[in-house]
């Protein structure tokens, strides 16, 4: 039976999954358009704007997901070897830091996009600046959800019995 | 000062196991609000979009995309049959299996962490079935999975040529002869442990068997030829080579091998998202952080200071390995590369560096890095495969990043195994 906490994280889960599954396919997609219209001699003048604005999309967008599922890289050995109280007092200390950069982040692309308004790509001169640049504080608030939530998963796995030394250290396997 | 106030914060930040991503941006924010104040606070949005938008950088989801869906596709699996029905017969096999895979997949994957969770899975179990320690088994992965970065394609060499401005298509050229020089040392190196260890030859060798696995791995071996071929052949660009290969891996995965239906793919783009973020994300902090130093002159002064001591390339690539190697315990390799190369690059045109020659020491640099811990992230997926402690890996380690160490020695000072290839396809490099 799935806690409130579980629906929550499923939700997001879910609708991180599928924007990032739309994002990959549509970045595909467009670079390859782009080679066939290259290479039959009528290069596609939005083709690099687009698909530059799909990776920086995918970057924010899949961040917030690989915080959900604590794939994030980091270097846990010290504070998994800490006394329980002091991993405990690690772990809120970096849940603030973390939670408090991409509340920052947030605030700040709201300044820019506020900024932006009524300026357009050049490629695609209908496509407003504000909405590319909209992944920073959108991407910035759903890390900070997806944060949240780990954290609250983490707490009540903590009430059970399991260490709250959060995140694993595996980092994704596409690290170069 | 402000420097060692950030250097100090960085590390403390990363020991208490703030996502590294989260650190860089961390400790930028803090440089830039203590020496600029809050109204600089939009520039921090504008950089981390900026720094994820250059085009060049596409390249990197989609051969990490196409790694994902070449490893749902049972590519690795053909590849390690195919590498044993070749090596298996050498004492030690399974270790020269190992490597010999590694060697392959690094041709289609750019990634050693893709490689060794791609071939690890496989790999390390069957080691430890036959007798070698998890250790051992680890070791051998994590140091043979370093040569993806260095035969191409590789990311770390996308992101060099992107912040220095390097030609992608030379560098990758450049890193085949020392891929192959590092291979060839850790096979011997493996070969004399197995020896040391009595480690079991894997089986016997059977011409009917190599052609049979040749058969079947056939088409996952041509791959490298369409991606690399296209590109160094100049029909396509590093980009279109990574979009050809996701074509390349579906069409194989789905058409010939059959093994790819919709939910293999699906979980490969979502895998291949994943990765790319958790790399962009670095990427995003790592520009946000350069632009800090940039501005606060750091590339000119560290020129100006180095070129005070000495103007001879060698010793200025000596000192340029120093730091690197130091860089690559404590950063990652994508954010090694944002935030380093910027400030060398003025150091290494002045003192007359080749930028492709510089591009494999910065590289092979930082696949050693990816060794060495606290921060080795290709280590730490070994580690986590195998359920091996990450120190008693290391110790056993030692001999096979002594051999990626002895290929960087000779890249550095024997330009002409990274350059020979590049001269021989492009002129003069």
């Amino acid at each position: 039976m799935p806690t409130d906490l579980g629906r929550w994280r499923g939700a997001l889960q879910r609708l991180l999954e599928s924007i990032v599954l739309g994002l990959v396919g549509s970045l595909a997609i467009v670079v390859l358009l782009g080679v066939g219209f290259r290479k039959a001699g009528m290069a596609l003048a939005w083709y690099d704007e687009l698909a530059s604005i799909l990776l920086a999309w995918l970057t924010y967008y899949g961040a917030a997901l690989a915080a959900l599922n604590g794939r994030h890289i980091g270097f846990p050995t010290l504070i998994q070897g800490l006394a329980p109280i002091r991993q405990k007092i690690a772990w809120v200390v970096r849940e603030i830091i973390v939670i408090g950069f991409f509340v920052l982040v947030a605030v700040s692309g709201a300044q820019v996009v506020r900024a932006l308004a009524g300026t357009y790509l050049v490629g695609l001169p209908w496509v407003p600046v504000a909405l590319s640049q909209s992944v920073i504080p959108i991407g910035a608030l759903l890390f900070v959800i997806a944060e949240l939530l780990a954290a609250a998963e983490t707490l009540t796995l903590g009430a059970s019995g399991a260490r709250p030394d959060a995140p694993s250290a595996t980092p994704a396997a596409g690290t170069p | 000062m402000t420097l060692l106030w950030m250097l100090v914060g960085l590390v403390g930040l990363v020991l208490l196991n703030v996502p590294i991503a989260v650190a860089l941006g961390v400790v930028a924010v803090a440089a830039m609000l203590a020496t600029s104040g809050v109204a600089m606070l939009p520039n921090v949005a504008l950089v981390l979009f900026d720094g994820t938008t250059k085009f060049p950088l596409i390249a990197i989801p989609l051969f990490i995309l196409a790694g994902a869906i070449m490893n749902a596709s049972g590519i690795s699996r053909r590849l390690v049959a195919f590498a044993s029905a070749l090596l298996g017969f050498v004492r030690g096999g399974l270790a020269m299996v190992t490597i010999g895979a590694s060697l392959f997949f690094a041709e289609i994957s750019g990634s050693a962490v893709a490689d060794v969770a791609a071939l690890g899975s496989i790999l390390i179990p069957a080691m430890q079935r036959k007798g070698y320690s998890r250790e051992f088994a680890a070791a051998v992965t994590s140091s043979s999975a370093t040569l993806a970065v260095i035969i191409p394609p590789s990311i770390p060499m996308i992101l060099y040529a992107v912040m220095s401005g390097t030609s992608v298509i030379k560098l990758f050229v450049a890193g085949v002869i020392p891929g192959l020089i590092g291979g060839m040392l850790m096979m011997g190196i493996a070969y004399g442990m197995a020896i040391r260890h009595d480690f079991p030859v894997e089986e016997a060798f059977e011409l009917r068997r190599l052609r049979r696995t040749f058969r079947d791995a056939m088409w996952a071996l041509s791959l490298p030829a369409i991606i690399l071929g296209g590109i160094f052949g100049g029909f396509v660009t590093a980009t279109e080579g990574a979009g050809l290969a996701v074509v390349a891996a579906i069409l194989i995965g789905g058409l010939v091998y059959r093994e790819l239906d919709w939910n293999h793919l699906r979980s490969a783009m979502l895998e291949g998202g994943v990765q790319t973020a958790v790399v962009m994300l670095l990427v995003g902090t790592s520009a946000l952080l350069g632009t800090f130093l940039t501005q606060a002159q750091v590339p000119q002064q560290l020129a100006a200071g180095i070129t005070g001591l000495t103007d001879s390339p060698w010793m200025v690539l000596l000192l340029l390995n120093v730091l690197f190697l130091v860089i690559g315990l404590f950063l990652h390799s994508a954010s090694a590369i944002i935030l380093v190369v910027p400030i060398v690059m003025p150091l290494v045109h002045a003192v007359g560096i080749d930028p492709v020659h510089f591009g494999l020491v910065v590289t092979l640099n930082l696949g050693i890095g990816q060794q060495t811990p606290p921060v080795a992230s290709v280590l730490v997926t070994a580690c986590s495969v195998a359920k091996a402690d990450i120190w008693e890996v290391s110790k056993v380690n030692v001999p096979f990043v002594a051999a990626l160490l002895v290929t960087l020695l000779l890249v550095t000072y024997v330009p002409a195994i990274p350059l020979s290839l590049v001269r021989l396809l492009f002129g003069a490099a």
